[in-house]
């Protein structure tokens, strides 16, 4: 009797989790369709579809495209597109780190920017705003590439200064990662002051957006986040126990050291990755997993794919309101993103907690 | 019957060498552009050609907006941006529909300016290099005009001039500035005291800010017949301190007339300039010699350029002007 509610329950579980996972794919295909009607240039969604239809093989013998003018066709290809696709990169890769970050701390207070990774990515920014201006390097921006080396080598230094012998303790990386953040803006800072005409870039790049975004962008990094999210799935029953306490994570069997390198690893490279084509987008990695905590629950099996998603949803939506935000005031202004991703989140995130506060576990 | 196939082949040959004659002629007329349009180099060093002179031109800042109309390209330039307002003020145009805008010159919305499909596009450095970028990649020919001195002002409006089919309008533009600011240099000949010029570009409770001699408006500064008190800081634009300023006690001063480019000036009213502390030491405060010069004019490296120096000579040399 009680062994067949236990399998029943599971069962339960199992098709509840099935389901939101399929219910937030089918919201993220939806929210990508009607973001890509979202934008300056009116263009109808059955041009829409045409354009995009004459990208696939085999059906685009199919579609009348006469009626589409080429400047339409390089709207949505080559300027709207990038811009919502590197938004579910970015996103998913964001809250994912997030995620994995919160969970390997056991702090909520902890994001995908805590071991340094924003200001040693703003550093990288900065310096290749201000002395790189048109160099690249195989087809990359020299932009990017910095920003993701800047990135890198920021979690590099936190990491080994944290390091006590083989192990790195959780205060160490905390801290360390917080002086080591100070340390590099006050470095970005000093790059303001002497930026002159460049300042604009630096302060644009610092709150994020994808306005000029291009494919090879994208692509450049597109590996690096779907090869780290994709492992740190795997982690996810680990991260479970990890929140049981490291002493008990260990008497369970889970080589915590071992697991802790990996994950912080993994999210430092996707996080890296994502700003370098991003710049620094505020929240994502923060709130997004707190939302998705409240709705789904703290399991990690199913709140690491599901904030993956909904950081994807969310900064589709941010970026499609960055877009067109002034439009009805009758200008072209486009505003960075990450001034939406914060003033649009955070007062989100304020309802759903105080009504679920009671409930709201790590 | 040999000489009538003959003739007939002569004939036919005849009429293929004149048809193909023609043909190329024609041909040849159709194919050839202005040289102008090959090879166009700007100030990053890119080269850019031109397939055709331009006829939907996008311009991303203010200063190639007025070298575009000072042209006569009026009727080329599809959209400017948001900051544009000379010759014409383009901010009404665009509210009542004559004229389209790209945004925020540095950050320019990309799909506006895709869906006016551009044959050139004109920028500064002001709008960032990423922006530049993309926009190369998205196969738009794009020309960055970012003079440093005067002499790099009069050779983009050559080179817009080339880009657009309009040579000698370009090259009597650019004599006309050189004469004017020979003119000045002529008056200025015989002068032996020349005032010291403290530019002020930023001034509030936290910060001030001024130019160094690699900024714009030392050298206009220069051939305006002034000394610019920091020109022996090797920078453009810098956070100076009020004590440097009050030591160096300058003669005139200089004060932009909007505070970076919108609005009331940031200095307050001249009063207040007064009122800072220990101002009252300068000479240009004692003189009365604080001067509100056209933002625009002084920090627009464009074609009024002429205007800046002819109106900072007559604050360095009222007896001479």
């Amino acid at each position: 009797m009680n062994e067949d509610n236990v399998e029943t329950s599971y069962f339960r579980r199992t098709s509840r989790w099935k389901s939101s996972v399929i219910l937030l794919i089918i919201a993220l295909v939806a929210t990508v369709i009607v973001s890509l009607n979202v934008g300056y240039a009116q263009i109808s969604f059955g041009n829409i579809l045409a354009i995009l239809g004459k990208q696939i093989p085999f059906l685009n013998g199919f579609i009348d495209s006469s009626f589409i003018e080429p400047k339409d066709a390089l709207i949505i290809l080559q300027i709207r597109l990038p811009r919502i696709i590197a938004g579910v990169i970015v996103g998913s890769a964001l809250a994912a780190s997030g995620v994995v970050y919160q969970g390997v701390f056991k702090n909520p207070m902890a994001d995908s920017y805590i071991l340094g990774v924003s200001a040693g990515a703003a550093v990288g920014a900065s310096f290749a705003i201000l002395f790189g201006i048109g160099f690249s390097f195989l087809g990359l921006r020299f932009v990017q590439i910095a920003a993701f080396m800047g990135a890198l080598l920021a979690i590099f230094i936190v990491y080994n200064i944290s390091r006590v012998g083989t192990r790195v303790p959780i205060t160490n990386l905390l801290l360390c990662g917080i002086a080591v953040n100070f340390f590099l803006y006050s470095v970005v800072a000093l790059m303001e002051v002497i930026a002159g005409n460049e300042l604009k870039g630096i302060v644009l790049w610092l709150m994020g957006g994808f306005s000029s975004v291009l494919w090879s962008d994208i692509w450049a990094v597109v590996p690096f986040i779907v090869f780290g999210i994709a492992v740190s799935f795997l982690y996810a029953r680990d991260l479970n126990l990890l929140a049981l306490g490291e002493d008990t994570a260990q008497h369970l069997g889970v080589r915590v050291e071992r697991v802790k390198q990996v994950l912080l690893v993994l999210a430092s490279m996707v996080t890296g990755a994502a700003v370098s084509l991003s710049g620094l987008v505020g929240f994502v990695g923060l709130m997004v997993p707190h939302i998705t905590r409240l709705v789904i629950g703290p399991d990690h099996r199913i709140l690491l794919p599901t904030s993956t998603i909904v950081g994807a949803i969310f900064l589709v939506i941010c970026d499609a309101i960055a877009r067109v935000i002034a439009t009805p005031f009758a200008s072209t202004l486009e505003l960075p993103m990450g001034i939406i991703t914060m003033f649009a989140g955070a007062p989100f995130f304020i309802i759903l907690f105080r009504k679920k506060k009671q409930s709201y576990s790590l | 019957m040999k000489t009538k196939y003959i003739a007939a082949t002569i004939v036919v040959i005849a009429l293929i060498a004149t048809g193909s004659f023609i043909y190329l002629y024609y041909q040849g007329q159709a194919g050839s552009l202005p040289e102008t349009l090959i090879n166009l180099v700007d100030d990053t060093g890119y080269k850019t050609s031109l397939d055709a002179l331009p006829n939907r031109i996008i311009s991303l800042a203010p200063s190639t907006t007025e070298i575009l109309f000072a042209l006569g390209l009026d009727k080329k330039v599809v959209a400017v941006s948001d900051y544009d307002n000379y010759p014409y003020n383009f901010t009404a145009w665009i509210a009542a529909g004559n004229m389209t805008s790209i945004g925020a010159f540095d950050n320019p919305n990309m799909e506006a300016i895709a869906s006016l499909d551009p044959d050139l596009i004109l920028t500064t450095a002001g709008v960032q290099a990423p922006t530049i970028d993309s926009l190369r990649n998205l196969g738009y020919k794009v020309l960055v005009l970012n003079p440093t001195n005067i002499s790099g002002v009069l050779q983009n409006i050559d080179l817009v001039g080339n880009a657009t089919g309009k040579n000698a309008e370009a090259a009597a533009l650019v004599k006309s500035i050189q004469s004017r600011i020979e003119a000045v240099a002529n008056k200025l000949a015989d002068v032996e005291t020349k005032p010291k010029v403290y530019y002020e570009v930023w001034y509030d409770s936290t910060s001030l800010w001024s130019a160094g001699s690699k900024a714009w408006q030392n050298e206009l500064i220069e051939k305006a017949g002034g000394v610019n008190i920091f020109v022996d800081q090797n920078v453009d634009y810098f956070q100076a301190s009020a004590e440097a300023v009050i030591e160096r006690s300058p003669d005139v001063i200089l004060l932009p007339s909007q505070g970076m480019g919108f609005g009331d000036p940031f200095w307050g009213n001249l009063d207040d300039v007064r009122a800072r502390p220990g101002w009252n030491s300068i000479s240009a405060v004692q003189n009365n010699r604080l001067c509100q010069v056209d933002s625009d004019t002084i920090s627009r490296a464009g074609p009024r350029v002429a205007d800046a120096v002819e109106e900072l000579a007559r604050f360095f040399h009222p007896e001479l002007f």
